[in-house]
């Protein structure tokens, strides 16, 4: 659909805009043609009604040639046919207007005649306007498209953060040590409670400060420590620097929740998970590695939790956020790239 | 005379759990208990146990593949967290299973049932046809798992070159090998790709990429030439299926 036509506002300020571009058409007339006020106003209202409806036409052309992706010559040559055929459609269109009006008001068929060159190429002018004007719509178009996908993805990343498989295990854990070691019990209950209400907290941002999508990890790791023993051991290798950069909520955690679901959870003897994170110049580098069994049996939904990271990377960074996955026999390794941004403002809630 | 039962769960408190609510059973001797697949298996068809409390979600082989791997007089009752296809498969084979957490009064439930079904001597349901119903609509077998006297063998599925009916076996031709499987060619059809294993014969399954031509062999039949020289028979219905995926291939 046609933005200019989506809404009703839309239409009337597209409109709206016409009557100065009108009043300068009628001043040219006016000047050009020798005609009265009145005469000119008979003879341009019609004008602007017909380009405004023409040049909407732009839109077309502007969606089938998009900007970056399209050679410039082609562009030019396009938008130039284009403008030709929308200053003839016109110009036809005002002859015959003309011709019907010339009846009442004979001095205006004789004024057209001589003023077809200058009607053409303002129409010309005015259409290669419009293409701009075209151009900014799509690219506002698009950006608001981004922002709805990113928080489209965030929210599926949410919806999908608190597995259903991690919280039974889990309480069937508690539920084992409550008799066995009741204090230990209870202490993963804490933990487990620690980890959802963090999660969700963390969700409702925007952006979090990397240390605290840390913490939340490690919350993680405690009661994944306790369901998987001394299966699980963790290395973790990261720079202070890294600990003020801003990145979207439970973009780690999903990463440790993949390497021990397809990971740790595969091997009988465990393994270790490492933990990796560098801060270089304006960029931070995130790597989790793990062991795996490739033998292992196809669990369902490999690396579904992969892909959502993935996404909400892109939806964010654009290219700079990448998430890049290396397989080697028997280990396992994400990194993460991305900008690194610091934000002032204690919290930038959306 | 007590049931002998094995606990099988990689996780060491959920065998715990299990261990807990059979000490109250008197009839119940816990024989031993594994925490991976290929332990169950080998446990299983050494001790002969009455029982297995069978958790899905193991290292080296799952429940489903244990459960092809053992033999049919061992009842099972599987554990298991969410799995909304697992589950569904064992409620279509009414098998019992016990979701985590479970409380004593559930389990007591699941063991009588076991109880019944031990003394019974029964067991209603193929190990290879729960498999197929608990996989995700659009998943196919990755692997096939053999068992061969006490070792296991895992055959990665693109590797399987050709099957075999021979009776109530499969022959599984991989790598120069061939090994029996106890299953219907048909229900290994079923878990295995369509688009990359074709019915070519009543008798036989061909891996689609081993193909290297097709030959005419007598007025209805053709001879389908693969990578290892083996030649297939395929049946006119056979090669019309066959035709069809190379065509879209």
């Amino acid at each position: 659909m046609h933005p200019i036509l989506k809404s009703r506002s839309g239409l009337i300020a597209y409109l709206a805009a016409w009557i100065p571009l009108g009043v300068l058409f009628a001043f040219v007339i006016c000047v050009a043609g020798h005609l009265s006020a009145m005469q000119a106003l008979v003879f341009t209202v019609p004008l602007t009604i017909v380009m405004a409806c023409v040049c909407l036409s732009a839109w077309f052309v502007c969606r089938s040639l998009p900007l970056r992706k399209t050679p410039f010559g082609k562009l030019i040559v396009h938008h130039v046919l284009a403008a030709m055929l929308a200053s003839t459609v016109v110009v036809v269109m005002m002859n015959l207007l003309v011709m019907g009006m010339g009846r009442f008001v004979p001095p205006v068929q004789y004024w057209f005649h001589s003023a077809v060159p200058v009607l053409a190429v303002m129409v010309f002018l005015v259409f290669l306007l419009s293409v701009a004007l075209h151009y900014v719509l799509l690219a506002l178009e698009s950006s608001q498209q981004a922002e709805v996908l990113s928080r489209e993805a965030e929210l599926k990343a949410l919806k999908a953060q608190i597995n259903p498989h991690f919280l039974f295990n889990s309480l069937n854990s508690i539920s084992a040590l409550t008799s066995v070691d009741p204090a230990r019990a209870r202490e993963m209950c804490v933990r487990l409670s620690d980890f959802l209400r963090n999660s969700l907290r963390l969700g409702e941002r925007a952006s979090v400060p990397f240390s605290e999508e840390l913490a939340l990890t490690r919350t993680y790791l405690d009661v994944e420590q306790v369901r998987f023993g001394q299966r699980l051991r963790i290395k973790q290798d990261l720079e202070p620097a890294c600990n003020a950069c801003e990145v979207p909520p439970l973009l780690v955690q999903p990463l440790v929740e993949n390497a021990i679901k397809h990971g740790i959870a595969t091997l009988t003897e465990g393994g270790e998970i490492e933990l990796i994170a560098r801060r270089y110049r304006d960029s931070l580098r995130i790597t989790v590695e793990n062991p795996f069994d490739p033998d292992a049996p196809a669990t369902r939904k490999t690396g579904f939790g992969l892909v959502n990271v993935r996404n909400r990377l892109q939806a964010r960074y654009g290219a700079a956020g990448k998430l890049d996955i290396e397989v080697q026999r028997d280990r396992y390794r994400v990194v993460l790239s991305f900008p690194y941004s610091e934000v002032r403002e204690k919290s930038r809630k959306r | 005379m007590k049931i002998r039962t094995i606990i099988v769960d990689d996780e060491e408190l959920a065998r715990q759990i299990v261990r807990e609510y059979l000490a109250t059973e008197e009839d119940v001797e816990i024989v031993t208990e594994c925490s991976n697949g290929f332990d169950a298996v080998k446990a299983t068809n050494e001790e002969k146990p009455d029982l297995l409390f069978l958790d899905v979600q193991m290292p080296k082989l799952d429940g489903f593949e244990v459960l092809e791997l053992i033999s049919e007089d061992v009842a099972v009752v599987f554990v298991t967290a969410y799995d909304q296809y697992a589950m569904k498969a064992f409620e279509a084979a009414a098998l019992d299973y016990l979701l985590k957490p479970f409380d004593q009064a559930r389990f007591r439930t699941a063991l009588e049932r076991a109880r019944r079904r031990i003394s019974e001597r029964v067991r209603t349901v193929s190990a290879s046809e729960l498999k197929n119903a608990a996989k995700a609509p659009g998943q196919y077998a990755q692997r096939i798992v053999v068992k061969d006297g006490t070792r296991v063998h895992i055959i990665p599925a693109e590797q399987l070159e050709y099957a075999e009916a021979q009776d109530d076996y499969v022959a599984l031709h991989s790598g120069g090998k061939s090994y029996l499987k106890q299953q219907t060619i048909t229900s290994l059809a079923e878990a295995l790709d369509p688009a990359r294993f074709v019915r070519v014969h009543r008798s036989f399954l061909v891996n689609l990429e081993r193909v290297t031509k097709i030959e005419p062999y007598t007025r209805d039949t053709r001879l389908a030439i693969l990578t290892s020289g083996a030649q297939i028979p395929v049946s006119r219905t056979g090669f019309v299926r066959l035709k069809e995926l190379m065509d879209k291939a």
